[in-house]
C-alpha cells in the first residue's frame, strides 16, 4: 500500500515530469515556517525571498533547457561569477551589458559546439570550460570589488508603482522560457530529443526530420544567456564584481531542476516544475536562516536532498 | 583531411595516450628553459606532492572504465583528515586511525556503488552530492575553522627516503604495480573491460553489471581513503580546505592518460603518465611565473583538448 503509494508519488506518466509534489514541499515549508516564525509572513520578507531566489530560478530554467536534452551544465556557476566581474569593470553600461550577453553566447556556441560535433561528453566539456571562466575571473578580479552601472542596480533594487523590481524579473524570465520551452517548435523539439536520449535512441530524434545538433546546440546558448542574466541580476544585487559570488550554483541549479521533477536523463520536464524547485530550495535556505541553522548545515542539506530528489528518480542506465 | 587522418601511421600516432605526448613536450620545455631544474632531488620533491593525486587517480581511472566517475574524493580526503586531526579519539593508536580511514572510505565508496548500480542514480549527481554532504558534515563540526594537528609518526613516514627516491612515491608506484596487476589478472579486471566495452553485451553474456559496478565504486572509496591519508601525512595539519580540488585534476589526469568513460587503452600507465604530467606541468608553469588563475585555465584547456583528442576518433569509428 504505502509502496503503492510511493510509487505514485515519484512516477509520473506524463512529459511534464512530476511537479505536484515539490508543490506540496513548498506549500508544507512555507506553512511551517509562517507558523514558526513571526517573521517569515511579512511582506518585507517575502519580497525579500523573492529576491534571493530570482538568481536561482533564472539559472535553474536555463540549466533546463539542457536537462531536458540530456545533458548538464557545469559552467554556469563560474559564468556568473565571470559577469558580475564584467559588469563591475569601470566601464559604461551600455558597453558591459552587450559584452556580458555576447561572452555568454561564445561559452554556450563552444560547449555545444565541443559537445555536439567533437563527441565530447557534457560533463566534461561544461567542467573544463568551468575552470577556463574562473581562470580568466581570477585574472580580471582577484577579490570582489569595483562598482557596477546604476542602471543594473537601478533595475534590481528599485520599484515600480510599488512592487520591487524582482517581480517584474521574474514574470519576465517566465515568460520568455515559457515561450520557448512550451510554445514553440524549438522547445517540442528539444523534448523530442531528450526522450530519445532518456531510452536509449539519441538518434531517435534526428530519424524524424529533427535537427538535433543544431537543437543541443542553442540549447546550451540559451543555458548560458540565461546563467548571465541571472549574473547581471546577482550584480544588482551586490553592486559589486566578485569572482566566487557563483561557485557550487551549477549544483544549486541542478538540484533546484531535479527538485522540480525534470528527468536528468532527459525527455521529462516542465517549467513550472523548475520554478517551483528552485523555489524550495529559497525557501529552506530563508527558513533555515530564520531558524539559525549553521550555514555549513545548510549546504549538507542542500546536498541530501539532491541526492534524496535524484535517488527517487528511477532510469536504465547504469554510470554517468 | 580524411585521407591524412587515416593514414596508418598517424592512426597509430593517434593511440597512444596524449598523456605521454604531454609528459615529452613539458621535459623538453624544461630541459631547454630551466635544465638545473631537472635533477633527482627536486624532481622528486615535486613528485612527492602528486602521490596523492597519484593514488587518487588509480580510483578514478576504475570507475572510468565501467562508465561512471567519482567526484566524492574530496569529501573523504577531507573526512579523514578531520578524523585523525581533530583529536576525538585521543591517544589513539597508527592502526586504529588507518584501519578507522580505510573503512570510512570503504563505507562511502558502498553507499555511492549501491547509488550508482542498483539505484540506477547518475554517478556525477550522487558522488557530488556526497562530496558536498561530507564537507558541510566536516566543517559543520569543526565550524570552518582547521581542526588540529596530524600525529608526527606520519608525517614521519612521509618524509623518508629510500635512496633518491621518497617513500610516498615509491608506495604510489607499488600501488600502481598492483592495480595493473590486478586490472589484467583477475576475472574482475575482465569483467572491469567488458561492462566498459558495452554494458548491454556484458550483461547478457553473463558478466555481474551491477555486482561490477558496486564493487569498482567500493574500492574506489577505498583507495580514495588511501590518497586521504597520503594527502593527510604530506601536509601533517589539520585542514578544512585539503583536497578539494583532487577529484577534478583526477579526471583530468585519468582523461589525458587515455581511459575515458569505458575506453580503456591507456591502462594504468597512461593515467599514471597523467599524474606525472600534472606534475611537471606545475613545475613548469611555477618556474615561468604562472599564478593560480592561470593554472586554473592550463587546467580546464588541458582537460578540454585530451576530451576532444578522445571524441574525434569516437565519431571517426562511428
Amino acid at each position: 500500500m504505502t509502496q503503492a503509494f510511493l510509487a505514485r508519488l515519484t512516477q509520473s506518466k506524463g512529459r511534464q515530469g512530476l511537479w505536484t509534489l515539490p508543490l506540496l514541499i513548498a506549500i508544507v515549508i512555507s506553512v511551517y515556517l509562517g507558523l514558526r516564525t513571526d517573521q517569515f509572513l511579512g511582506s518585507e520578507n517575502l519580497f525579500n525571498l523573492i529576491a534571493q531566489a530570482m538568481p536561482l530560478v533564472i539559472t535553474a530554467i536555463g540549466q533546463m533547457f539542457v536537462v531536458v536534452v540530456g545533458g548538464l551544465d557545469l559552467s554556469v556557476g563560474s559564468l556568473i561569477s565571470f559577469t558580475t566581474a564584467i559588469l563591475a569593470l569601470d566601464a559604461p553600461g551600455y558597453v558591459t551589458i552587450p559584452a556580458v550577453f555576447l561572452f555568454a553566447v561564445l561559452v554556450g556556441l563552444s560547449n555545444g559546439l565541443v559537445i555536439t560535433r567533437l563527441n565530447v561528453h557534457p560533463i566534461i566539456a561544461t567542467l573544463a570550460m568551468q575552470y577556463i571562466i574562473l581562470g580568466i575571473t581570477r585574472i580580471l578580479r582577484p577579490v570582489s570589488g569595483g562598482t557596477v552601472p546604476d542602471i543594473v542596480i537601478q533595475s534590481v533594487g528599485g520599484s515600480l508603482f510599488g512592487v520591487p523590481m524582482p517581480v517584474f524579473w521574474g514574470i519576465a524570465v517566465v515568460l520568455v522560457a515559457w515561450k520557448l520551452l512550451h510554445g514553440s517548435r524549438f522547445g517540442l523539439h528539444l523534448f523530442a530529443i531528450g526522450g530519445g536520449v532518456a531510452n536509449g535512441t539519441p538518434d531517435a530524434a534526428r530519424n524524424f526530420g529533427v535537427p538535433d545538433r543544431r537543437n543541443i546546440l542553442l540549447a546550451y546558448v540559451a543555458c548560458s544567456c540565461f546563467a548571465a542574466l541571472a549574473g547581471v541580476f546577482l550584480a544588482g544585487r551586490i553592486v559589486s564584481g566578485d569572482p566566487n559570488v557563483g561557485l557550487l550554483f551549477e549544483l544549486d541549479a541542478i538540484t533546484a531542476v531535479a527538485v522540480g521533477g525534470t528527468q536528468l536523463s532527459g525527455g521529462i520536464g516542465s517549467l513550472q516544475g523548475t520554478v517551483i524547485g528552485a523555489l524550495v530550495l529559497a525557501l529552506l535556505s530563508n527558513g533555515m536562516n530564520l531558524t539559525n541553522v549553521s550555514p555549513f548545515i545548510q549546504t549538507a542539506i542542500k546536498g541530501g536532498l539532491l541526492l534524496l530528489v535524484v535517488g527517487l528518480q528511477t532510469r536504465k542506465k547504469i554510470g554517468l | 583531411m580524411s585521407v591524412i587522418v587515416k593514414h596508418p601511421f598517424l592512426q597509430r600516432l593517434l593511440r597512444v595516450p596524449p598523456a605521454y605526448y604531454v609528459f615529452a613536450i613539458l621535459l623538453i620545455t624544461l630541459w631547454i628553459a630551466r635544465p638545473h631544474m631537472l635533477n633527482a632531488n627536486i624532481m622528486g620533491i615535486f613528485i612527492r606532492q602528486v602521490a596523492p593525486l597519484g593514488v587518487l587517480v588509480l580510483a578514478q581511472l576504475l570507475v572510468m572504465r565501467v562508465k561512471s566517475i567519482d567526484l566524492s574524493g574530496g569529501g573523504i580526503i577531507l573526512l579523514v583528515n578531520y578524523v585523525i586531526s581533530s583529536g576525538i579519539f585521543p591517544g589513539a593508536s597508527m592502526p586504529f586511525f588507518i584501519g578507522l580511514s580505510l573503512a570510512i572510505g570503504t563505507a562511502i565508496g558502498l553507499f555511492n556503488g549501491w547509488m550508482i548500480g542498483k539505484r540506477r542514480v547518475s554517478a556525477v549527481i550522487v558522488t557530488l552530492a556526497v562530496s558536498i554532504i561530507l564537507v558541510g558534515f566536516v566543517q559543520y563540526l569543526s565550524s570552518g575553522k582547521p581542526p588540529g594537528d596530524v600525529p608526527s609518526y606520519l608525517n614521519d613516514i612521509y618524509n623518508i627516503k629510500w635512496g633518491p627516491a621518497p617513500v610516498p612515491v615509491l608506495f604510489w608506484f607499488a600501488l600502481t604495480v598492483a592495480m595493473a596487476l590486478f586490472l589484467s589478472k583477475t576475472v574482475f579486471g575482465r569483467y572491469v573491460t567488458s561492462v566498459g566495452e558495452n554494458p548491454e553485451a556484458a550483461h547478457f553474456s553473463g558478466v555481474p553489471v551491477e555486482r561490477t559496478v558496486i564493487l569498482a565504486h567500493t574500492l574506489a572509496g577505498f583507495i580514495a581513503a588511501v590518497a586521504a591519508l597520503v594527502q593527510t601525512a604530506s601536509i601533517a595539519v589539520g585542514s578544512v580546505r585539503v583536497g578539494l580540488d583532487l577529484p577534478i585534476l583526477a579526471v583530468a589526469a585519468t582523461i589525458l592518460g587515455g581511459v575515458v568513460f569505458g575506453r580503456g587503452e591507456g591502462g594504468v600507465w597512461g593515467p599514471f603518465f597523467g599524474v606525472l604530467s600534472f606534475a611537471l606541468l606545475f613545475v613548469v608553469m611555477t618556474t615561468f611565473g604562472i599564478d593560480d588563475p592561470g593554472k586554473l585555465i592550463a587546467q580546464g584547456l588541458i582537460i578540454l583538448l585530451a576530451a576532444i583528442f578522445y571524441g574525434i576518433r569516437t565519431s571517426r569509428s562511428n
